[in-house]
């Protein structure tokens, strides 16, 4: 007989003085799986390290793992040889299970097994980009002076280090003196043009061009390469209120800049008439951001990860009665929310939200008690998934990074990947992107650590996987390199992808 | 003689399922006997697909390479590829030479003119057979053997000159030499058109010169005018200058004519690094615009450059665009009343050449018209 699958992921914390202890934080799962009346060579359970404060898992989840491939017309596809087909994942969070009274994860265990369904969900299966969690992302950053407002700190304050790497002036005037070395090569060359353009997608409050305008300023004038007075800076982000602090924060420098309202993932959509012609786009904390779907190899089959928002039944009765409604007008009032934001929906419902503060609370509290149900659907072959969006990446891309036929379950960033392709087509011949971000830079890195998606204030963020990104520039004719942060004392997890055409 | 003909630039698309081919033999998966059936049944396709959309003068789409550089110069005798594996099959080897190049002969063939003879003898039309020219081969390879890079150059374009007379003595009359990298080297246009001399060097073919800003990849790699050109190119021994104008614009077609270039030159009509097709109508203005600066026989209608990194759907629209273009302005030239465009079928058969026309009844009488008025 097969095996139950364990799989345990060799994080950190599994040695050393604050080891989780093992048994306790995983024995009483499988004494429960062994309890229970699954068959156990079809179940793998699987223990990783959430590391974040909020996320959207439970401390014991279960996954259902799909056998039918989805009609895509035409006779069905070959199914895979040799292939472990497993029933059910089981996923535990090391960081919280160790703490769990033994009792406790048995029975959140056998719950999980039982899949006895009394959460309120909030929306059908699907991919994750496609669920509503990215309406809660977006209304973070649509509302952010409001939840600013209502928590009482800025955003970037919810940075890892309380603020964005985007700042640091070594880092900046790094980059300004090889473009201007750049430049000085083209100029000499007599080609190069009269305007030089650099875009940043993603400004925040400014902080990062103001640091970039300076310097550039100050060492354009110590050269005298008068490049400052050609320089055109575009300042772009979702949120019109993080730009407007932005246009602040750089006002001395207002002939250079211009500022835009951009959905990251499509910059071209606004500036496509620079096609070529940007020779810097700078991108910091945007694209762990932005909406991704994941893809998962488990014993030898490909499957894409379906996710369910969802309250807890005892969240979702809270939430309710929070606002003197019944459970079943929460989904409603919830997806009200996300189309109006707090202050339409206090205007349109002074019954349940007397004021937008109370509406904001209420945004608060939805955020923080949603959580995500996954599945395991198979699919019927890469080129069947699409990658999404208005370009032209087909799942075909995926193959190289899964082509091991090792278990593995990766992010696809299809946002960040849209806003990358997007980005690339805007770059002069000689251009570069930059991105500071949290970058996967190696597939194993998914195999040992969980990845996300997690909470970070009102927003959600995922790693990015750095192999994809890569992959895909290269198909464009882009060297792509990742290289930790220089510029950080201490380190810490932010990775510096440069992209730049291939000589 | 049929004027305006229509050609390509040399490559062709390489579908998905060719791609992963390519790299799986790249890899080391696959034996070599087998990656030559795959390419000599994509080439047969590509053929089929150029004739179809009535192409006068067809290429092999170049479907048995990898990239620009690497199936010529690993054909190269004294060539050193200390890596012959790769990740994927468009990845560039790393390429040295660490002594002088031997003396072209029999046996430093690069077997190019086998390539050829498989093309010409699966159609009946015209083959151009393309390669990459000395000066941009020479950038990619790591010169530990001469004392300066002309020495390099030179050496490459002897071994291309004999492959060319080959090509000849088996058949080949459209010869095209690219040189995608000569944008970005304004200042070496001299030692490009000294090795492309001793390339073309008593080889009795129709030779073209393409130059464009690159296509690596579908991106330009440089940017700038084709003045640079001039007067270096002049000196070249070459029948066509085959130039990229659909995604620049026509700007620089004067450049061309007031240097004094008093040879053919390929129109580049169709932008290779858009998937927009270009409809009929666009391609005959475009053609038209360069009718007021050269006479229709100095005159090939081809793209701006090869079609590779476009989807296979669109680039066979937009060779169909091409030719339906190139036929409208053909009408007007001896007087035919012109279709509309967009209610001529597209060509179904391989005989759609347009009609023939003297050279004599179409050269323009006008008189060239001043730099301010184009």
């Amino acid at each position: 007989m097969s095996a139950v699958l364990l799989d345990v992921r060799p994080h950190s914390r599994l040695r050393g003085d604050r080891a989780v202890d093992l048994n306790a934080a995983v024995l009483p799962v499988l004494d429960a799986v062994t309890a229970s009346d699954v068959d156990l060579s079809r179940v793998r359970v699987v223990a990783d390290w959430v590391q974040y404060r909020d996320s959207f898992r439970g401390v014991v989840q279960s996954r259902r793992i799909g056998h039918a491939t989805p009609d895509t017309g035409g006779p069905p596809p070959p199914e895979p040889l040799g292939v472990r087909e497993d029933d059910l994942e089981i996923a535990v969070d090391l960081r919280r299970s160790g703490s769990v009274e033994a009792g406790e994860l048995h029975r959140l265990t056998a719950a999980a097994l039982t899949a006895a369904d009394d959460d309120v969900p909030l929306e059908d299966w699907g991919p994750g980009s496609r669920s509503c969690v990215w309406d809660f992302n977006a209304l973070y950053w649509s509302a952010l002076e409001l939840w600013e407002k209502s928590t009482g700190r800025g955003y970037e304050q919810a940075l890892p280090g309380g603020e964005s790497d985007a700042r640091n002036a070594e880092a900046a005037r790094e980059l300004i003196l090889e473009l201007f070395g750049m430049w000085d090569r083209l100029a000499a060359a007599q080609a190069l043009p009269d305007e030089l353009y650099v875009l940043e997608i993603g400004v925040g409050n400014g902080g990062q061009a103001k640091v970039f305008l300076d310097e550039f300023a100050r060492l354009d004038q110590e050269r005298g390469s008068e490049y400052y007075s050609r320089l055109h800076y575009l300042m772009c982000d979702y949120s019109a209120h993080v730009l407007e602090l932005a246009r602040d924060a750089v006002a001395e420098h207002a002939e250079q800049v211009s500022s835009f309202t951009l959905d990251a993932t499509r910059p071209c959509t606004a500036l496509g008439f620079l096609e070529y012609k940007i020779f810097l786009v700078y991108v910091s904390n945007v694209y762990d951001n932005l909406p991704t779907d994941e893809v998962a190899h488990l014993g030898g089959r490909t499957y894409q990860v379906e996710i369910r928002a969802n309250f807890a039944s005892a969240e979702a009765a809270e939430l309710a009665a929070s606002v003197g409604i019944g459970i079943d007008r929460l989904p409603g009032i919830v997806h009200r929310l996300l189309r109006l934001g707090p202050s339409l929906l206090a205007d349109a419902m002074p019954d349940l939200f007397p004021d937008t503060g109370t509406a904001v609370e209420f945004w608060r509290r939805a955020w923080a008690a949603v959580r995500l149900d996954e599945r395991y659907v198979p699919l019927a072959g890469l080129d069947t998934y699409d990658l999404g969006g208005e370009t032209d990446l087909g799942g075909e891309l995926l193959r190289p990074l899964l082509e091991s036929g090792a278990d593995v379950r990766m992010h696809v960033n299809n946002g960040a990947l849209q806003s990358f392709v997007d980005s690339l087509r805007l770059l002069h011949p000689y251009g570069r992107l930059v991105c500071h971000d949290l970058f996967v830079t190696e597939i194993e890195g998914y195999r040992t650590h969980f990845r996300g998606p997690g909470k970070y204030d009102g927003s959600v963020v995922n790693w990015v996987n750095g192999p994809l990104l890569a992959h895909v520039g290269r198909r464009r004719g882009f060297d792509v390199r990742y290289e930790r942060f220089r510029h950080r004392a201490g380190g810490g997890n932010i990775v510096t992808m440069t992209a730049q055409a291939r000589d | 003689m049929a004027v305006l003909r229509t050609s390509v630039v040399g490559s062709y698309p390489v579908p998905d399922w060719m791609e992963r081919l390519k790299t799986e033999y790249c890899r080391g998966r696959m034996s070599r006997a087998q990656l030559l059936d795959v390419h000599e049944t994509a080439i047969k396709a590509a053929l089929r697909d150029q004739e179809l959309a009535g192409i006068d003068i067809v290429s092999d789409g170049e479907l048995r390479r990898d990239n620009d550089l690497d199936y010529l110069l690993a054909r190269i005798s004294g060539m050193e590829i200390p890596r012959t594996t790769k990740d994927f099959y468009f990845d560039y080897y790393d390429v040295r030479v660490g002594a002088p190049l031997p003396a072209p002969s029999a046996s430093t063939s690069l077997g190019l003119a086998d390539d050829f003879v498989f093309t010409s003898e699966r159609t009946d039309r015209p083959v151009k057979f393309s390669f990459t020219g000395p000066f941009s081969l020479a950038r990619h390879v790591r010169n530990d053997a001469y004392p300066d890079r002309r020495g390099l150059v030179l050496a490459i374009a002897r071994q291309l000159g004999a492959e060319a007379h080959t090509l000849v003595a088996r058949g080949a009359t459209h010869l095209q030499i690219d040189e995608p990298f000569l944008a970005g080297y304004p200042d070496e246009v001299g030692l490009a058109v000294e090795a492309i001399n001793v390339v073309t060097a008593g080889v009795s073919a129709e030779w073209g010169l393409h130059v464009c800003y690159g296509n690596r990849y579908a991106r330009p790699s440089w940017e700038g005018h084709y003045d640079f050109l001039f007067p270096a190119v002049l000196e070249a021994s070459v029948d066509h200058l085959v130039l990229e104008f659909a995604r620049k614009g026509l700007d620089d077609l004067p450049i061309v004519a007031e240097q004094g270039w008093d040879r053919g030159v390929g129109l580049g009509v169709i932008d290779v690094k858009s998937r927009r097709v270009e409809s009929p109508e666009q391609v005959a203005g475009r053609i038209r615009r360069a009718l007021e600066l050269f006479p229709a026989e100095r005159l090939m209608v081809n793209p701006d450059c090869g079609l590779r990194h476009l989807p296979g759907p669109i680039a066979r629209a937009k060779l169909h665009a091409m030719v339906a273009g190139a036929r409208l302005v053909r009408e007007e030239l001896v007087g035919l009343p012109a279709a509309p465009a967009g209610l001529r079928p597209v060509p179904e058969s391989g005989t759609d050449h347009g009609p023939p026309v003297t050279a004599a009844a179409v050269t323009s009488e006008k008189p060239r018209p001043s730099t301010e008025e184009t």
